[in-house]
């Protein structure tokens, strides 16, 4: 059977539905991590104080680009209370990177630094005091190089190299062409082509970073905020020469992750070769200004989009070029470089589509992944969707419903889509917003917009892509589930319980999780590319229906009724026909600790993805599990004298396949909406060539609770045929196109296009002059 | 970033502040609310070897009405002043300023002393001091020339209070104490008009009270700012009229409000204070907004105040 013959047969299924009489799933319940977060019970990174604890401090480049002839640490350690100084003379010459091909990262360089903030040598003391006394005393000794900021400028002949094997300061480039563009812009009734930029956001978690690292007898404990503990293990065993179970990345709360703490850290190197050198342990905790600046951000983007259509608003053919400023290091980079196209092709259906992504090298802080990457290009291709819309005389949503993508059809790059569709979330959005009634009546200075997107629901990492889960059910009935899942903040650890809760019979009070803990659970992704709840949920569900089955053939015995006549319900085994014949769980758990046989459940799941898929030689094949659909419709006022926006309304709705706890998931939309929405008027990070000018909370305007506009969130249940109960992910669409939302809203207030991000009101100003400079 | 070993202090009386700060002159600061001073320290832009924390004044902690003056001592919160009625009736620029400060939390902890003689600030100066000494340090930090504005001999950094502004257009005074005695002084004398050194007070004169005229007034403020929830403003813009003789003032560009006078009988008076504003202003690229932007703004914003108070709305 074809992968199609089998897509074909999973979404027949689909349509004919999956709903089931769940007690737990789909309801609204108090979070399991809640207590300890508003009682501050709740211990991050931090907190953490262990015996003989030292504190680390880390020595930074002034220098935009520069030689490093010489590093001598041996000053610091003259001081007293000083127990170990290390540079990269002490690492073991690996460099990092997240494919085999992008590795050019070494954690402390030795050759050159290539940004403002890189970390150089680093010390531990016994007090912040010390420690920052001695990293006066380290000598570093720099020829400064010329440097180059500008990615555009990076790939000029003449430019300043950054990397000896990346010629022209090319990190990344993403090549994809399908079909045949020209003969398409050739038949196009109407081709538009227009140039897109935005600045690139910081992640703005509330929890700047900090690690913990303990080296003890060859085993080295580490605490860090991560989004993906076994990938980051990984990597340090990598960059320690230590084996990969010696390397111990512990569970540990978190102040929030939006893609940016996936891959492993300078401070987490740093602190473990600290602590190997110590003998102690060694907490490195960062300013929020040290955070900004030496910890992955998010890229400056250029977008040039043309576009060709018919003239019943047809979508003929793309042309993308996008580049992407990625600073010193490559990170995420093919990732990067891509993912802006994708979220914009799995939403829309192009015959022809030529894309190429650059992610280029310069001389600014290392620029990483992020929920609401790509801005630049989707607000982009938004707005001139709009705009060719008015050209043709249809609304912008009949436009986006004609092109929209829907259940069983193929993405450019040929990956499924096995649920949902772009077009109900759309309906669904409008409806609400009241879209017929105010796009194109609304009085002058007021705006609606709308945005869409589809999401992949995990996307490929290789085996990496698989999550396993372990459950044991304890002599008092309880039941203890293990997994790698992670959670940093958006209730992740919450939804596994919740699953465990329903497939088991047990209120989630009774479930303890013991998760991201890289010696005590399996291998995981993550949360990182919305992989969550679609292969961690499944594992657990699967663990979970495994040790379900096992306590049903017990119990069949001990009632003497069929396994299928039987449920778990509220802690006890119950006779579906006959529901006074029934049994505590416990009682069920103790009879098999008896035979020696104890209640354990184990359940994996990997996506079906096309594994031979690569990001930059094979684009093509199934890139994800599934996909998600969103639209968000923004309403806009706008004060023409002094250019600021105002928000009163935005609506957003969400294919989530199921909401496993709805509350969750219009949690997560709500935030996406000021992530994304709000954010595109007020957010971007501001450079005078390499120094970061705003990195601080105060010039660095992440929006306010009381800056959020109303918001109403839809939720939409697509069910689809392999997430846990129907589930994909709970909310990113609405990180990529509530942006859109806005630009798209403010473009259609002042009748002009916008050009850049974000919509500041400096910006708005040049706009409405634009305007009357065009009339 | 941690805060420096300094030695405390919390004296009772101002004459015990003013000693303890001259004896350990130049390495001595005062601390009221501490919201602009605490960040200082922890950037490392004032290095001070004691703090004299002046809270303990009971004497600066009381609003006082008499026929004449609306008395305010310099430990007033935020907060508190904009919740007193006399200013909430009769003072609304003021009321409109104190309502624009900061936000609500902040409000209650900052002092309106401490707002108006907050330090100016810039992008390129408010910053660790890794951060500067990788950049260079600037004039106002003691370099020789401005990181702002490239190669300047002048410092430009703003002077971001929201309440002095406002304050100005009131006819407000301030008691300064020092070691000489005190002395009253109209608000904005005590203003040098130079961005890094922004203020005319005497080594270790401490601002007491600031005295209000006793008067109704009609006025308002307005800023502009990127983020309403809490922002310093980009640009300022403060009136207060009182039997037909008005006061307009700028803040939140260069180093002190610039104020003018004008006359609500006279014709197009609004016009006229709004270009001599606008003239007058001198933005460069040192916050997140555009310099030209925030020029034109303070025509646009002296516009909208003078049709509020011409009874048109803003």
């Amino acid at each position: 059977m074809t992968l199609s013959e089998k897509i074909g047969l999973r979404a027949t299924i689909t349509q004919g539905g999956l709903m089931e009489n769940h007690k737990v799933i789909g309801q609204r319940v108090v979070r399991s991590d809640y207590l300890a977060k508003v009682t501050g019970q709740a211990c991050y990174s931090a907190d953490l104080k262990l015996p003989g604890m030292l504190v680390a401090k880390v020595l930074r480049s002034p220098y935009a680009h520069a030689r490093i002839l010489a590093i001598d640490v041996s000053p610091a350690l003259k001081i007293p209370g000083v127990k170990a100084a290390v540079s990269g003379q002490d690492g073991y010459g690996v460099k990092w990177g997240v494919f085999r091909y992008t590795q050019d990262h070494d954690m402390l360089p030795t050759d050159k630094v290539r940004y403002v903030g890189e970390d150089v040598a680093a010390v531990a003391a016994i007090d912040e005091e010390t420690a920052l006394e001695a990293l006066h005393a380290i000598k570093v000794e720099y020829e400064p190089l010329p440097a180059v900021f500008d990615p555009v400028a990076a790939m000029a002949p003449d430019a300043p190299q950054i990397h000896d094997a990346y010629p022209g300061n090319i990190n990344v480039h993403v090549h994809i062409d399908v079909g045949d563009v020209e003969s398409a812009f050739r038949e196009s009734f109407i081709v538009r082509e227009d140039t897109f930029r935005a600045a690139g956001e910081a992640y703005a978690m509330m929890e700047p970073y900090a690690v913990v690292a303990h080296y003890n007898s060859g085993y080295l404990d580490f605490w860090m905020p991560n989004a993906g503990p076994h990938v980051r293990a990984k990597a340090l065993s990598n960059l320690l020469q230590i084996p990969l179970n010696r390397v111990r990345v512990r569970h540990i709360f978190s102040g929030g992750a939006f893609g940016g703490r996936s891959e492993v850290a300078p401070g987490d190197f740093i602190t473990a070769l600290l602590s190997m050198k110590s003998g102690k342990p060694v907490k490195l905790v960062l300013s929020r200004e040290e955070n900004a600046i030496s910890s992955r951000q998010v890229h400056d983007i250029v977008a040039t989009i043309k576009t060709g259509v018919k003239q019943d608003g047809t979508i003929l053919a793309k042309e993308f070029k996008a580049i992407y400023n990625g600073g010193a290091y490559s990170s995420t980079g093919p990732i990067a470089a891509s993912i802006p196209y994708y979220v914009y092709e799995e939403a829309y259906r192009f015959p022809n589509v030529k894309y190429d992504g650059y992610r280029v090298y310069t001389n600014k802080g290392i620029r990483g992944m992020y929920g609401c990457h790509g801005r630049a290009f989707l607000a982009g291709n938004e707005v001139q969707l709009d705009m060719i819309a008015k050209d043709l005389g249809i609304d912008p949503m009949d436009i986006r419903i004609k092109n929209g993508l829907t259940l069983g059809e193929k993405t450019a790059t040929k990956s499924w889509i096995t649920s949902g569709n772009l077009a109900e979330p759309t309906q669904k959005a409008a409806e609400k917003a009241g879209w017929s009634s105010k796009r194109g009546k609304l009085p002058k200075n007021k705006g609606i917009g709308m945005g869409c997107v589809a999401i992949m629901t995990g996307f490929p990492m290789g085996f990496r892509s698989s999550s396993s889960c372990y459950v044991k059910l304890n002599d008092d009935g309880h039941a203890t589930v293990v997994t790698g899942i992670v959670d940093n903040g958006q209730g992740n650890d919450s939804m596994a319980v919740q699953i465990a809760s329903e497939i088991l019979g047990l209120p989630m009070e009774d479930i303890n999780l013991v998760s991201a803990d890289t010696e005590v659970t399996n291998l995981d992704p993550g949360a990182y590319s919305q992989a969550a709840t679609f292969a961690g949920g499944n594992a657990v569900k699967k663990a979970c229906e495994h040790a379900r089955n096992q306590i049903l053939a017990l119990a069949s015995e001990k009632l003497n009724e069929a396994v299928e006549d039987l449920d778990l319900q509220n802690k006890m085994v119950i006779c579906r026909k006959n529901p006074e014949k029934k049994m505590p769980i416990s009682w069920i758990t103790r009879e098999a600790f008896f035979r020696a046989k104890p209640i354990a459940g184990i359940g994996s799941y990997i996506p079906k993805i096309d594994f031979d898929r690569e990001w930059i030689s094979k684009p093509f094949g199934q890139m994800a599990g599934t996909y998600s659909f969103g639209t968000s419709v923004a309403e806009v006022e706008i004060d023409e004298e002094t250019g600021k926006i105002t928000m009163p309304h935005f609506v957003t709705a969400h294919d989530c396949g199921k909401a496993i706890n709805p509350m969750a998931v219009e949690g997560q939309m709500e935030g996406s909406v000021q992530q994304a929405g709000v954010a595109a008027i007020t957010e971007g990070n501001l450079w005078d060539e390499g120094f970061l000018l705003n990195p601080d909370l105060l010039e660095y305007k992440v929006p306010l609770a009381c800056d959020m506009p109303d918001i109403e969130t839809i939720i939409v249940e697509s069910n689809d045929p392999e997430g846990p109960f129907g589930a994909k992910e709970g909310g990113l669409t609405v990180r990529m196109n509530a942006y859109s939302a806005v630009a798209c809203a403010v473009s259609n207030a002042l009748g002009v296009q916008f050009s850049e991000l974000p919509l500041t009101p400096d910006r708005i100003l040049e706009m409405i002059e634009k305007k009357g400079g065009d009339k | 970033m941690i805060l420096p070993e300094f030695e405390y202090k919390k004296p009772k009386v101002i004459k015990k502040a003013l000693q303890l700060f001259q004896a350990n002159r130049g390495d001595a600061v005062y601390l009221s609310g501490g919201t602009d001073l605490v960040p200082r320290i922890k950037q490392r832009l004032e290095k001070p070897s004691i703090v004299i924390d002046l809270k303990n004044i009971s004497s600066l902690n009381k609003i006082e009405l008499s026929r004449s003056w609306l008395k305010i001592g310099a430990n007033v919160t935020i907060y508190e002043l904009k919740n007193h009625p006399f200013v909430k009736d009769n003072l609304p620029a003021l009321a409109d300023s104190l309502e624009a400060t900061a936000c609500e939390t902040i409000q209650m902890r900052g002092t309106i002393g401490g707002n108006v003689l907050q330090n100016t600030r810039c992008l390129f100066y408010n910053k660790s001091d890794e951060w500067r000494k990788a950049k260079g340090y600037c004039l106002k930090m003691g370099g020789q020339v401005c990181n702002a504005v490239k190669g300047a001999k002048m410092c430009f950094a703003n002077y971001t209070s929201d309440n002095a502004p406002a304050l100005i257009t009131l006819e407000t005074q301030v008691r300064l104490s020092g070691v000489d005695g005190s002395r009253q002084i109209p608000l904005a004398a005590i203003f040098s008009g130079k961005s890094d050194r922004p203020f005319t007070l005497q080594p270790g004169e401490i601002l007491t009270h600031i005295f209000i005229p006793a008067n109704k007034t009609r006025g308002c403020y307005l800023k502009i700012r990127v983020r309403d929830s809490i922002d310093y403003p980009l640009v300022g813009a403060a009136a207060s009229l009182k039997n037909g003789n008005g006061c307009l003032a700028i803040g939140g560009i260069g180093a002190k409000p610039l104020h003018f006078d004008f006359d609500e009988t006279e014709d197009g008076w609004g016009e006229r204070i709004a270009r001599e504003a606008a003239s007058h202003v001198t933005p460069v690229a040192n916050t997140v907004l555009s310099p030209t932007y925030r020029k034109k703004m303070v025509y646009v914003l002296v516009k909208r105040i003078v049709r509020k108070l011409s009874g048109e709305g803003c």
